[in-house]
């Protein structure tokens, strides 16, 4: 992958072939497919870059813990 | 070697005693030496591993029953919402089809490598936290970030938090962490990541924190069970460098699974459904009784306990968790009430406190070690009867903390090939034959777990997002994404289907097929 975009996994074991995506699906239904299916499996790498100004993952988790010490619930 | 293969501790039974010959002591802590060693067969890390290696091709030949995930993170009332980019952990549930479970499937957690990023681990002056040095002794690398840290401007939260009137805590101790983004808001590399410069493969270190220093910036990496990927593509443990200068840190894979093996609780079937011979109740031989918190589920006022609710629903996690000191009160009212927090045994919840499996001595392939001795077990440190420390903590990357069979498989999927444990079973005729038959256990388990899972499980087995708060999933959440419990909240699930198309359960989202 090139030009991963956010949320993008850009490592992991798990390229299907055509073969392997065929089993995967049930039934005899018509559904479109496009892309790689089953989005994260255990041992993928996802690219997750946040710019100034955004609230990163770490942040987030970070803002959490800040808040239990405090005793403050998440915002409903 | 017994005929019978009717439990798992079959594996090693002693052959058939003679008539009026000395029978050994079946309890777990007998001291019956013969039977001490049943035991260690049994509970060895390497059946979990030898196991887990055959539910990873299990797992390859059937459809997988995997969950994939993106959590956006709650913001705590009154922060400011979010802007741009969203602060998510994408993961996925995998569900483990077992013969003993009430609801047929066990399940486990994962949450994927670059999740959290030092990237964005900023000082006061935003400067950017890379690894600016390092120093080392015989165990630990001591990586010293960029930035300016001080007792006025410690580590931020999650590296540190602190709490008036306490030292704080630091939820990202036992993290594994790898140096594998080379320039800020850059793609994280891989094994085959060539620097245009050399020519070569970057390569990367892994290692779990074992813990950091807030004042001065340090983050202390453990040696022993660290991981390196070399110029050549190898994975080597434990590794060979430290890690490198100028790069930034992010998380590798983390793992968590609910069953009772992993979080060490007994398990008891609720239900007469499906199964014909579970314990009704939870027991706990009393040799096996470790003092430890346990929880309780909530909504509102009402204790909640079943399996699944609504994806609009959540329950409240109450953690019983008596005084940290072992002592009981200095003294007993004659009313013999029960005084809260005299005591911290919780009989029929936990068997064991985690039974933390370390080699004696430092690390074998390290130079100047000593070999490898009976195991000890060190759950805490005590002075003159009273205990000083509790070091249980999770140490995810290592043999050191016992994996279960199921995070084993997908550590095998990942492609580290955990190390083989060198607790190898000992005291039976056959190596060979133990070996084939615990191969051959596992497989008729798997397909028999399969089987009953497709006849009957499928119409009342829990499922992700919706067993999130369950009693036995919530703690896996919480440690799972190693964030407060009251932050896992089932609304803020996006699940994807087979074909990868996202979908909200908590706004009436269903998959495709």
């Amino acid at each position: 992958m090139t030009d991963p975009k956010f949320g993008d996994i850009v490592d992991t074991n798990f390229i299907y072939s055509e073969e392997q995506r065929n089993a995967r699906k049930f039934g005899e239904s018509e559904v479109l497919i496009s892309g790689q299916p089953a989005t994260y499996h255990a041992g993928d790498v996802v690219h997750l870059p946040y710019q100034a100004g955004e609230t990163s993952t770490i942040e987030a988790i970070g803002l959490a813990w800040g808040a239990f010490a405090s005793g403050i619930n998440p915002a409903e | 070697m017994a005929k019978t293969f009717g439990s798992f501790s079959a594996f090693s039974k002693p052959p058939k005693k003679q008539k009026f010959g000395i029978e050994p002591i079946k309890s777990e802590f007998g001291g019956s030496e013969p039977d001490s060693i049943y035991t260690i067969n049994r509970e060895s890390s390497w059946s979990r591993w030898r196991r887990g290696f055959e539910i990873a091709t299990a797992s390859l030949a059937h459809n997988t029953i995997d969950y994939p995930f993106t959590y956006k993170i709650p913001l705590p009332a009154g922060a400011s919402p979010a802007s741009g980019n969203q602060p998510a952990i994408p993961g996925v549930f995998r569900g483990f089809p077992t013969k003993n479970k009430e609801l047929s499937c066990h399940w486990a957690g994962v949450r994927v490598a670059g999740s959290l990023r030092f990237d964005n681990v900023l000082d006061a002056s935003n400067v950017r936290a890379s690894i600016a040095s390092i120093t080392e002794d015989k165990e630990f690398w001591y990586i010293q970030l960029a930035g300016t840290w001080s007792s006025s401007n410690t580590l931020p939260a999650p590296l540190f938090i602190p709490i008036a009137g306490t030292d704080g805590i630091k939820p990202t101790n036992g993290e594994v962490i790898e140096d594998r983004i080379i320039t800020p808001e850059g793609v994280p590399i891989n094994r085959d990541s060539i620097n245009p410069n050399t020519q070569k493969r970057y390569g990367f270190v892994q290692a779990v924190v074992a813990d950091v220093n807030q004042n001065t910036g340090v983050i202390k990496l453990r040696k022993r069970g660290s991981v390196e990927a070399t110029p050549d593509r190898i994975l080597v443990t434990p590794a060979t460098r430290p890690p490198n200068v100028g790069r930034y840190f992010m998380t590798g894979t983390r793992y968590y699974c609910s069953c009772q093996d992993y979080t060490r609780r007994d398990y008891a079937y609720i239900s007469s459904l499906g199964q014909t011979k579970g314990k009704k109740f939870p027991l706990t031989r009393v040799a096996s009784l470790k003092p430890g918190r346990y929880e309780v589920l909530k909504i509102g006022d009402k204790v909640s306990n079943q399996a699944m609710t609504s994806a609009v629903v959540n329950r409240k996690m109450q953690i019983i968790s008596p005084s940290a000191d072992f002592n009981v009160p200095p003294s007993v009212a004659p009313t013999t009430q029960t005084i809260p927090g005299s005591t911290r045994d919780n009989p029929g919840v936990y068997s064991d406190f985690g039974s933390v499996y370390i080699r004696s001595g430092s690390d074998p392939s390290l130079p100047g070690a000593k070999s490898d001795g009976i195991p000890s077990y060190e759950d805490y440190t005590a002075k003159d009867n009273v205990i000083t420390s509790l070091t249980d903590f999770w140490e995810p990357v290592l043999d050191e903390f016992r994996y279960c069979k199921h995070i084993y498989s997908m550590k095998f999927e990942e492609g580290l090939f955990p190390a083989e444990p060198s607790d190898f079973p000992v005291g039976v005729g056959s190596m060979v034959d133990w070996e084939q038959k615990l191969v051959a256990k596992t497989e008729k388990d798997q397909k028999e777990a399969v089987e009953k899972l497709l006849a009957t499980g499928l119409s009342y087995m829990d499922i992700p997002p919706f067993n999130c708060q369950s009693p036995m999933m919530v703690t896996m959440m919480q440690k799972l994404f190693n964030i407060p419990s009251n932050f896992v909240l089932l609304q803020n699930f996006t699940m994807y289907d087979k074909t990868g198309k996202a979908y909200t359960p908590s706004q009436g989202g269903t998959p495709a097929l």
